[in-house]
C-alpha cells in the first residue's frame, strides 16, 4: 500500500510537472544560448572582479573587494559616473521628444509623406562607426562644417570635441541624431496603430488638436513610449562606438563614459579585475534604473 | 501590434543567424590554411614550409609589405609567408594573447615598441639572439641606434622592422611671411616659443602644436637626457616607479603651458588626422609629427614644407631621439622548420634592397643603413630632401639610457595618463600637479603589473 501510494505520488509529481517540463523543453534552446553568451560571461565577470589579473588577463591575485573600494575612491571613476549620468540626461529626453515630434508630423496624411518618413528613419540604416566618422568631419576644428558656418556668421569658432565643456554635448548631439531613426520608426508604428474612430468621436465632441494629443495620442502611445524610453536609457548607458571614434574618452576624461572606461581598462590596460568591477557596477546601475522605471513609469502606461 | 512583434522576431532571428555565421567564419578561417599546409607538405612540394605573419600595417604600409612578402615568396621555393593584417597594434596584441605560446600562434608577429617589455615577459617568444648566434648573423650592418632600443641585457629579442622618430614639421612660406629664415628652424624650447609668437596670427594661425600623445612627451624628455622610469629606465630590472615628473618632464610641460597661455599653441586633440589637416590648411605653422608622416605632409601641403629636429630645453645639450615603431617577434612552441622559415624571412627583410623599398614606400627608416646608398633611395631623397633630416636626427643621437627608451610593460596605460595630464594642462591646470597625477597613475599600474607577475 505504502509503496503504491508513494509511486502514485511520484507519478502525480511527474504528471503535475508535465507543463513545467514542456515549458523547459521549449525554453531549452534559449537557455542554452543565454548560458553560453550571457550567464557564463556574467558570472565570470563577477568572479574576475575580485581578482587582480596578470599580463595574460587571467586571475592572479585574490583581492576581495579591493577593486570596488578602489573604484569608489577613484576620482576618474566618479568622473565617469558623472559623465554617464549627464550623457543620459542629454540624450534620452531630447532624443525621445525629437523622435515623437517627427513621428507626429510624419503621421499626417499628406502627399509624398513616404519620402519624409524614409528620410526621418534613415539614420537607422547607418552604422554607428560610419556616421561617427561623418560627424568627426563636421566637428573638425580647422576644416569642419560647423566651424565654417560659425565663421561665416562671424561667431567665434568652437572646439567641439577638444573643449571639455563642449565635448560631451557634441557627442550627445551625434548620439541623438543616431538614435532618432529607430525611435521615430517605432513611435510612428505606435501612432498608426491608434484607432481612427477615437479621433473621429473626439472631433464630433469638438476637441482641438492639442486636446486630442494630450488625451488620446499620448495615452494610446504610452506603451510604445515606455518601450522607447527604456531602450534609449539602456542604449545611452551602453554607448561606445561614437565615443571611441569621436573622442576616445577625452578631453580631460570629459566623455569617458563607464562603458568606454571598462573597455580601456580591460583591453588597453589589461586590468580585467578593475574592468570587471566597473562592469558589475554598471550592471547594478542599469538594473536599478530599469526596476524603478517599471515601478513608477509603468503606472502611467495605458494598455488597451 | 502583432505584426510588429512578428517583424521584430524575424529581424532578431536574422541578426542572430548573421552573428553566428560571423563567429563560425572567424573560427574556421585558420583551418583551410592548415589544410593547405599539410597538403602542400605531403603532396605538392615536399619540404615547403608555410608560416603566418601577423602585422598591423594598413594603407601604404600594407601595400609595401604585401609587395615585399610576395617578392620573398617568389624569390625561393622553400618557404611561403602569409601576411595577415590583424588590426591596430593593440588589437593584434590582444589576439596574440589568446594564442601566444601555442602551436596556433603565428610564426612572426609585429608588435609595437612599447609592447617590448610585455613580449619579453610573456614567454611566447624565441629571442632573436639565439638565431643570430646560431647563424653568426652580422648585426653590425644594422642601424645601431635602432638596435639599441630593442636590445635588453645585451640580447636582441626581436628584429627591428618599421622604425620612426618624431620630427618637427614647419611651414616655410609662413616663416618667410613672418620675416623668419625658413632654412633656420628654431632649435630650443625658448627659440620655438619666440618663433611661435612671431608666427601666430590671432584667429587665423597658431605658431606651434603637438598631438596630445604620450610618445611626443617621452621624446621631449629623452632628448634632454631625462629618464621615464627608475631602474635605469627599466633596463636594469623591473621598474617600480615613474620618474618622468622630474625636472625634465616639468620643463616640457612648462614649455607647452607657456605657449598655451600666450595663445601661440593650437590644441588639435588626440587624432593624427586632425593635426595634420590643421597644418596642411595653414592653421598651424609648426607641429610635431612622426618621421613616417613626412612624405604625406610634403605632398598634401599647398606650401613649402620644412623638417627639423625636435626641440630641446635650453639648459641641456641635445641628446637625440628614441626609436618608435614596431619590431618582429618569433613565436616559441611552433615547429622548428617554421622558426627557420621565419628567420629566413627576417634576414630577407633586413637586406639593403628590401629596406630601400620599404623606406621609400612608407617613410619608415631603413634598419639597414646600406639601403640609403641604393639608387632608388637617392632618387627619392632628391625629390624629398626632408627625408634626410629624419635620418640625420637618428644618426646624430647619442646612445644613452634616455635615448634607448624606457622599458615597462604598462606603457599603454602610462601614455593614457600623460594624455589626460596634457589635456588638463591645456585647460589651465598646474603643470607639476598634473604631471604628479600622471606619475601616480603610472605607479599604480606598475605596482599591479609587478604584483601579478609570475
Amino acid at each position: 500500500m505504502k509503496g503504491s501510494s508513494s509511486l502514485h505520488a511520484k507519478q502525480s509529481i511527474w504528471k503535475k510537472s508535465l507543463n513545467a517540463r514542456t515549458a523547459l523543453l521549449y525554453l531549452f534552446p534559449s537557455i542554452l544560448l543565454f548560458s553560453v553568451f550571457v550567464f557564463y560571461p556574467m558570472f565570470r565577470t563577477i568572479y574576475l572582479s575580485f581578482f587582480l589579473t596578470d599580463q595574460h588577463g587571467s586571475a592572479a591575485l585574490f583581492v576581495g573587494l579591493e577593486n570596488y573600494a578602489y573604484l569608489l575612491e577613484s576620482q576618474a571613476f566618479r568622473n565617469s559616473i558623472k559623465a554617464t549620468v549627464l550623457f543620459v540626461l542629454y540624450t534620452v529626453p531630447a532624443g525621445v521628444i525629437l523622435a515623437l515630434f517627427l513621428a507626429l508630423i510624419a503621421n499626417e496624411k499628406l502627399k509624398g509623406i513616404g519620402f519624409f518618413r524614409t528620410i526621418y528613419s534613415s539614420s537607422m540604416g547607418i552604422s554607428v562607426a560610419a556616421s561617427s566618422v561623418v560627424w568627426l568631419f563636421l566637428f573638425h576644428p580647422s576644416v569642419g562644417m560647423f566651424n565654417r558656418l560659425l565663421t561665416l556668421v562671424h561667431l567665434p569658432e568652437v572646439q567641439w570635441l577638444l573643449d571639455p565643456d563642449w565635448a560631451l554635448l557634441s557627442v550627445s548631439i551625434s548620439t541623438i541624431w543616431l538614435n532618432t531613426g529607430f525611435s521615430f520608426l517605432i513611435l510612428l508604428g505606435g501612432l498608426q496603430n491608434i484607432d481612427g474612430y477615437l479621433y473621429e468621436s473626439a472631433k464630433i465632441d469638438g476637441a482641438g488638436y492639442w486636446y486630442q494629443l494630450r488625451r488620446i495620442t499620448i495615452p494610446m502611445l504610452s506603451p510604445t513610449l515606455f518601450f522607447i524610453i527604456t531602450i534609449s536609457l539602456i542604449n545611452a548607458f551602453q554607448s561606445f562606438g561614437q565615443i571611441d571614434i569621436l573622442t576616445k574618452g577625452g578631453p580631460s576624461q570629459a566623455t569617458n563614459l563607464i562603458v568606454y572606461s571598462i573597455y580601456r581598462e580591460a583591453f588597453v590596460n589589461y586590468q580585467f579585475g578593475t574592468a570587471s568591477a566597473q562592469a558589475v557596477f554598471l550592471f547594478l546601475c542599469i538594473l536599478i534604473v530599469t526596476i524603478l522605471q517599471f515601478k513608477f513609469g509603468e503606472r502611467k502606461v495605458h494598455y488597451q | 501590434m502583432k505584426k510588429n512583434v512578428r517583424l521584430l522576431f524575424i529581424f532578431s532571428v536574422i541578426f542572430s543567424v548573421m552573428f553566428m555565421t560571423a563567429c563560425t567564419n572567424n573560427e574556421s578561417k585558420p583551418e583551410p590554411s592548415n589544410m593547405n599546409e599539410k597538403q602542400k607538405g605531403t603532396e605538392e612540394s615536399p619540404g615547403k614550409v608555410e608560416i603566418n605573419f601577423w602585422h598591423a600595417m594598413s594603407g601604404a604600409g600594407q601595400e609595401a609589405l604585401d609587395r615585399i612578402v610576395a617578392d620573398f615568396n617568389s624569390s625561393q621555393d622553400k618557404y611561403t609567408v602569409n601576411a595577415e593584417f590583424q588590426g591596430s597594434y593593440e588589437e593584434s596584441l590582444t589576439k596574440l594573447r589568446s594564442v601566444g605560446g601555442t602551436k596556433d600562434a603565428p610564426a612572426i608577429t609585429q608588435v609595437f615598441e612599447v609592447g617590448t617589455k610585455f613580449m619579453i615577459d610573456s614567454g611566447y617568444i624565441e629571442p632573436m639572439q639565439s638565431f643570430i648566434d646560431k647563424d653568426n648573423y652580422d648585426l653590425s650592418q644594422l642601424e645601431e641606434n635602432i638596435l639599441n632600443y630593442y636590445r635588453v641585457d645585451g640580447k636582441l629579442y626581436s628584429m627591428p622592422f618599421n622604425s620612426s622618430t618624431p620630427v618637427m614639421i614647419y611651414n616655410k612660406d609662413a616663416f618667410k611671411e613672418a620675416g623668419l629664415d625658413p632654412e633656420k628652424p628654431p632649435q630650443t624650447f625658448n627659440e620655438v616659443k619666440a618663433t611661435a609668437e612671431k608666427l601666430t596670427k590671432p584667429g587665423e594661425q597658431y605658431g606651434f602644436s603637438m598631438l596630445t600623445y604620450g610618445w611626443f612627451f617621452e621624446q621631449l624628455v629623452a632628448t634632454q637626457g631625462g629618464l621615464y622610469v627608475n631602474e635605469e629606465n627599466g633596463r636594469a630590472g623591473d621598474a617600480t616607479e615613474a620618474v618622468f615628473n622630474g625636472e625634465e618632464g616639468l620643463r616640457v610641460f612648462n614649455f607647452l603651458n607657456e605657449m598655451n597661455k600666450a595663445g601661440t599653441f593650437g590644441n588639435y586633440g588626440t587624432n593624427w588626422d586632425d593635426i595634420r589637416a590643421a597644418f596642411q590648411t595653414g592653421k598651424v605653422a609648426m607641429y610635431m609629427d612622426s618621421s613616417a608622416g613626412v612624405a604625406a605632409a610634403v605632398n598634401n601641403s599647398p606650401f613649402e614644407v620644412g623638417v627639423a629636429f625636435i626641440p630641446y630645453a635650453d639648459e641641456v645639450e641635445r641628446q637625440g631621439v628614441a626609436i618608435g615603431g614596431a619590431s618582429l617577434w618569433m613565436s616559441k612552441g611552433i615547429a622548428e622548420e617554421e622558426q627557420e622559415a621565419a628567420w629566413e624571412f627576417m634576414k630577407y627583410l633586413t637586406t639593403p634592397e628590401v629596406q630601400a623599398k620599404w623606406h621609400i614606400g612608407t617613410g619608415y627608416f631603413a634598419i639597414n643603413p646600406a639601403a640609403y646608398d641604393e639608387d632608388i633611395v637617392k632618387a627619392e631623397w632628391e625629390k624629398y630632401p626632408q627625408f634626410k633630416v629624419t635620418v640625420d636626427q637618428l644618426q646624430q643621437t647619442k646612445p644613452s639610457l634616455a635615448t634607448q627608451g624606457a622599458l615597462i610593460s604598462v606603457f599603454p596605460e602610462s601614455r593614457q595618463q600623460i594624455v589626460t595630464a596634457l589635456e588638463n594642462l591645456y585647460q589651465g591646470a598646474d603643470p607639476q600637479e598634473v604631471l604628479d597625477q600622471a606619475a601616480e597613475g603610472t605607479n599604480r599600474a606598475i605596482e599591479i603589473a609587478n604584483k601579478t607577475k609570475k
